[in-house]
């Protein structure tokens, strides 16, 4: 098996934006796929003596049995429990201990373990990343732990945070069918009723290279970095056969569904959730574009109008949801002392109207270019951010050179565009509408 | 003056701990050995001051098309009693409009270049792509010498930020902060100052303009230019700008230095219903900048809690018992007065159980010598996050700000990690002696007391503070000889009018309204005696929405969305259907026990824990002179879990012989009090089972 080394190699030349990058070629890197479908990306940068890595599974809450939601979360903390060679509690020493951090999240989509290492010590994480991945191992105490250590992260996240809910709620009432319509947290309930059988059949389901990849970032020599990620990967087993995706097609929402929501909150609060397509489909760039028009900066449309001159919000924000399935576009202000939920919402809506009928200006649209300009070198400024970046365009958008790309697709979109998917997506019939009041005495 | 590179190399430290070489054979059975020790690169920087004092320093770093710009002014610590809050609303003001820019004009040209630029009491902060340096300086000089304190602006300032205080009111996480920094430095301190809705109420723009009049000086301020921008332009750039600013004397006051509590002491701030306690072990501690203790400090709070999983308190606390999501601790430093806390969110049940190996943990590392394994483990943690912070250019700007700001050694940093290699095992016990002091801490405690309060008795006295930091009035008398819970259950039954009178209602309809939000909220009930009732909730004239029972089944209507009630969930509305419940209450289905004397808005209360029958527990608060019902506390399921309501009752007025509150005070989950008056009620007006009727 270790001489088993046919080894595809692909070369990704970044693709040059002139204008953009003047001052440097943009983000080199290169790809390489094991034998078990491991996909592994290299970017060397040596200007910090670190290296960041990065194994993205596809596989995230949206891949729950209904009746185990919450799963994909709890078993992130599960694994870090340790391994075959790996005593429980060691995982996090060996990397702490030898000067890195270490960290990982769950969304609906994906799973995400990652490490910032000096780069002398790069051999270390992979040798942790291929025990996680080849053979982990889990003891009674360590589920028994965890499962107390994620219902004080669901009281802590959730429970005891003004709004901490609203995603649940929101989620909840935009999906019937689709699983995207539990949140990652999951439940309480499922969680006490999983079985061994359940940890087992995940691991072998989900956590297998051809369900993965591997991002390295930093300070790295691709030739000895390569070596050392098919000695510890290549011999991880694949998976036969097909890996679960849900094929469920969401219902179009035909009307506004609206709700209230009583809450522990001082002041009312209002969400909008609309539903938008996939992150795959070319209409998210006019989609974020809206956002920014919306709400990013002081003179956006609704910070300038609802916090400033009407007074109507403390804050609002607007963001898209780029998910691998139809995800949503979410509005969520909060009022100002004293204003009326009811009132900040027509406020709200009347910027939302105004887009879908008027183009916006060219001054807006050359403003929003620069936003977006700027965001790239902010959202890639660090190794992690870029290792993050790669992994995620991989799994989602099967291309990980959008991370140089994309900055095109956003040129490409035009003030017609914006106008055209605010009709189309930004439709009081196509959204979740909540309001979060203090609570009143129930009865 | 010219400060030149630092490079130094990353100790061979990393190799320490004999890891066991790869073999070919095994190669997973042990870690791989680390490679060669790479060189740490600090970023160089170049400091120079203009004639008027302002003091420029410049990292220049190419590697991103990026700028940040920094103006630090270091306004020395003050106090503004009744106007406490004046600094904030200053800092705020300076980027809402100058002498030539309203604010509009400001945000849309910071926007406009994709930038962002904010001001606060201690300077403005700015960041664009380099090819927009000069427009964003040039922004960024109008906001911070030529700022306008336009009235209209003030108005809207001090609204958010009294928005901002009621958003945060509830927020356990804010009142354990603010809590703490009372006890630790007292409200009379810089350090201690809250701002409250009273003192915002207190400030006038022209307080804001005297703050900025009397601190915004050049010969007390730092300029920093990091990223993609040489030496040669910032010093043009910065004369340009900056060069006109004027000097000015500044004011400096002194303050004595808080000290730590005699002993330690549980501070308890009550949040009925919290399912989590939010932990604080905090006093303050004598730590200076650039002080040889700061170095050894920072390995021992690292080894204890510095945010790392493998702390200390995080093994214990998290990974072993599952206690709590996570917990850490800081050891701060600071020029007046530095503090340590050490906190997390746990649940009730266990809140005294961390309270107590959270102090224990403490207490071992000033008793026992750690391990060198662990030691060089800490400090291989320290010199790794020295070298991932590198990665960004702002570390050797704060490196440089910090170097003049606290005239540390011009050596500081560069043989910074020397100093942290130099830490041995026995100068660790020694500083945990010095700054871990769980004897002398305040422990704050922000949570359920009727879940917490008593257990945490074992750890060290309990005291009751309100929000604001302020010792409770321990008004406690004591519940007289042979009362029980019951006698006081009959002797509320007798002031509302005696068993007989209440059994011979059956029916009643209580219309109440009440202004939420500049809404107008009514609210009917109708209740019979056979155990039904309905309810409706008017917002504004529109119905919001419904509730009925019928004695079986339950329904809730609202915003057009009905849901019937059937099984457990309309057992819980059968236990509020009842219009008198406690002449029902007997010794055999409800344990009604007398937990202590109260004061309820200045009225002396016993205290009763009811266990339904049902398993809830409702507290309920009795006057001892009237003998009616005050004050009710209940849990209710939640969207997410258990939440409490508290209701408070007054105006008892007659109807029939019968008295009823013509005032209930909601405070639903959050302190948002909703006072409900009662316009009228009719007893016995002969309800039908039409108005109970559960429509499917």
């Amino acid at each position: 098996m270790t001489l088993a080394r046919k080894i595809a190699l692909l070369l990704a030349f970044a693709v040059g934006v002139p204008s953009l990058f003047a001052q440097e070629r943009g983000i080199e890197f290169e790809t390489m796929k094991l034998d078990n479908g491991l996909e592994v990306i290299l970017h060397q940068d040596k200007s910090t003596p670190i290296v960041a890595l990065a194994v993205m599974y596809h596989v995230g809450s949206k891949n729950e049995n209904p009746d185990r939601t919450g799963f994909a979360h709890f078993f992130e903390h599960l694994l870090f429990e340790g391994s075959e060679n790996i005593e429980r509690g060691q995982f996090d020493k060996y990397i702490q201990n030898a000067g890195g951090t270490l960290n990982a999240y769950t969304s609906s989509d994906v799973t995400c373990y990652f490490e910032i290492l000096p780069s002398n010590q790069l051999e270390l994480g992979l040798w942790l990343e291929s025990e996680r991945m080849l053979h982990a191992k889990v003891d009674q105490k360590g589920v028994e732990t965890q499962r107390e250590v994620v219902k004080e992260e669901m009281r802590q996240r959730y429970d005891n945070q003004p709004y901490g809910t609203f995603l649940l709620e929101v989620l909840d009432r935009a999906y019937t069918k689709h699983p995207y319509q539990w949140p990652t947290i999951g439940s309480m309930d499922h969680l006490n009723a999983a079985t061994e059988a359940d940890y087992i059949n995940f691991y072998k389901d989900f956590y297998v290279p051809n369900n993965a990849v591997l991002v390295i970032a930093g300070d790295i020599e691709p030739k000895q970095a390569k070596a050392w990620v098919e000695q510890y990967f290549s011999s991880i087993p694949a998976k036969q056969g097909k890996i679960y995706r849900p094929e469920v097609e969401e219902p179009a929402m035909k009307k506004e569904v609206r709700d209230t929501i009583f809450d522990q909150v001082q002041l009312p609060a209002v969400f909008h959730a609309y539903r938008i397509p996939s992150v795959q489909d070319k209409d998210i760039y006019a989609i974020k574009m809206l956002n920014k028009l919306l709400s990013e900066g002081e003179s956006s449309r609704m910070r300038k109008a609802l916090v400033d001159e009407q007074q109507k919000a403390l804050t609002v924000f607007n963001y898209a949801m780029e998910m691998e399935d139809p995800g949503l576009a979410i509005t969520f202000a909060i009022t100002s002392a004293g204003v009326d939920a009811k009132d900040l919402e027509e406020a709200m809506d009347a910027e939302v109207e105004r887009v879908r009928d008027e183009l916006i200006s060219e001054a807006e649209y050359s403003k929003l270019l620069n936003q977006v300009e700027s965001d790239f070198f902010t959202d890639n400024a660090t190794m992690f951010g870029i290792a993050n970046n790669l992994a995620t365009y991989h799994t989602l958008q099967g291309d990980a050179n959008l991370i140089n790309t994309e900055l095109e697709k956003y040129q490409a979109v035009t003030r017609e565009d914006i106008k055209r998917v605010a009709n189309k997506y930004f439709q009081p019939s196509n959204r979740v509408a909540l309001y979060y009041l203090p609570e009143p005495a129930k009865p | 003056m010219n400060f030149k590179p630092t490079i130094f190399t990353f100790f061979a430290l990393l190799l320490a701990t004999g890891w066991a070489a790869a073999q070919n054979d095994d190669f997973r059975k042990n870690p791989p050995k680390a490679g060669p020790a790479p060189r740490i690169q600090m970023g160089e920087y170049e400091q120079f001051s203009l004639d008027n004092g302002l003091q420029v320093i410049v990292v220049e770093n190419h590697k991103l098309p990026k700028v940040t710009f920094q103006l630090l002014v270091d306004v020395p610590p003050a106090t503004y009693g009744e106007k406490a809050g004046v600094p904030d609303l200053a800092g705020d003001l300076l980027s809402r409009g100058t002498a030539s820019r309203s604010k509009a004009e400001i945000d849309q040209a910071v926007d406009f270049i994709g930038a962002s630029l904010y001001s606060t009491s201690t300077g403005v902060y700015a960041s664009s792509l380099s090819k927009h340096k000069a427009t964003l300086l040039e922004l960024m000089a109008d906001v911070a010498l030529n700022p306008a304190f336009p009235e209209e602006e003030f108005e809207k300032v001090l609204q958010q930020q009294i928005s901002g205080l009621q958003y945060q009111a509830s927020d356990p996480a804010t009142i354990s902060s603010n809590v703490s920094q009372v006890l630790r430095n007292g409200s009379a301190h810089p350090y201690g100052e809250l701002t409250t809705e009273e003192t915002l109420g207190n400030i006038k723009l022209a307080d804001c303009k005297a703050y900025y009049e009397a601190n915004f000086k050049p010969n007390i301020s730092y300029l920093a230019f990091i990223g993609d921008i040489t030496a040669e332009e910032a010093r043009e750039l910065a004369e340009q700008y900056f060069g006109k600013w004027e000097k000015g004397a500044i004011a400096k006051k002194f303050f004595p230095r808080p000290d730590m509590p005699e002993e330690a002491q549980v501070a308890f701030v009550n949040k009925d219903g919290a399912t989590q306690s939010v932990l604080n072990i905090t006093y303050p501690v004598n730590l200076k900048p650039g002080a040889q203790d700061a170095i050894v400090a920072n390995v021992l709070n690292t080894l204890l809690g510095g945010g790392v999983l493998s702390s200390r308190l995080n093994q214990n606390i998290r990974e072993d018992k599952g206690y709590s999501y996570g917990v850490r601790s800081t050891l701060s430093y600071d020029k007046l007065i530095g503090y340590f806390a050490a906190g997390g969110n746990v649940r009730n049940e266990v809140t005294d159980s961390a309270v107590v190996e959270m102090l224990k943990e403490m207490e071992l590392l000033r008793n026992e010598l750690v391990t060198e394994k662990e030691l060089q483990g800490v400090k291989n943690f320290i010199f790794g996050s020295f070298a991932r912070s590198t990665e960004r250019p702002e570390t050797a700007a704060r490196f440089a700000l910090n170097t003049a700001r606290y005239k540390l050694p011009k050596d500081y940093y560069a043989t910074y990690l020397e100093k942290v290699a130099a830490v041995t095992r026995e100068d660790l016990r020694e500083a945990a002696r010095k700054f871990l002091r769980p004897d002398q801490a305040y422990i704050v405690v922000v949570g359920n007391m009727d879940e917490t309060a008593e257990a945490l008795q074992r750890v060290a006295p309990v005291v009751f503070y309100d929000k604001e930091g302020q010792e409770k009035k321990a008004a406690q008398a004591a519940i007289p000889e042979g009362l029980t819970g019951m006698d006081v259950i009959n002797s509320y039954l007798e002031a509302l009018g005696g068993k007989d009178a209440l059994a011979k209602v059956e029916d009643v309809t209580i219309s109440m309204s009440a202004t939420v939000q500049g809404m107008q909220l009514s609210i009917e009930t109708k209740q019979a005696a056979s155990g039904k009732m309905a309810m409706a909730v008017k917002m504004n004239g529109n119905v919001m929405n419904e509730t009925r029972f019928d004695g079986e089944k339950g329904m809730v209507s609202a915003m057009g969305q009905k849901q019937i009630l059937e099984g457990e969930e309309a057992e819980a509305m059968k236990a509020r259907a009842s219009i008198f419940p406690e002449l029902n209450y007997s010794a055999k289905d409800h344990k009604i026990d007398l937990t202590g004397v109260e004061e309820i808005n200045g009225e002396q209360a016993y205290k009763l824990q009811i266990t339904l029958p049902s398993g809830d527990v409702v507290t309920e608060y009795y006057a001892v002179a009237s003998g009616l019902k005050l004050r009710q506390v209940t849990k209710q399921e939640g969207p997410t879990g258990e939440i409490s309501v508290t209701n408070e009752f007054a105006d008892y007025q007659a109807v029939d012989g019968v008295m009823f509150p013509f005032e209930n005070k909601s405070e639903g989950m959050a302190p948002f009090p909703i006072t409900m008056k009662v316009e009228s009620v009719a007893v016995n007006s002969g309800l039908s089972d039409d108005t109970f009727k559960v429509e499917e």
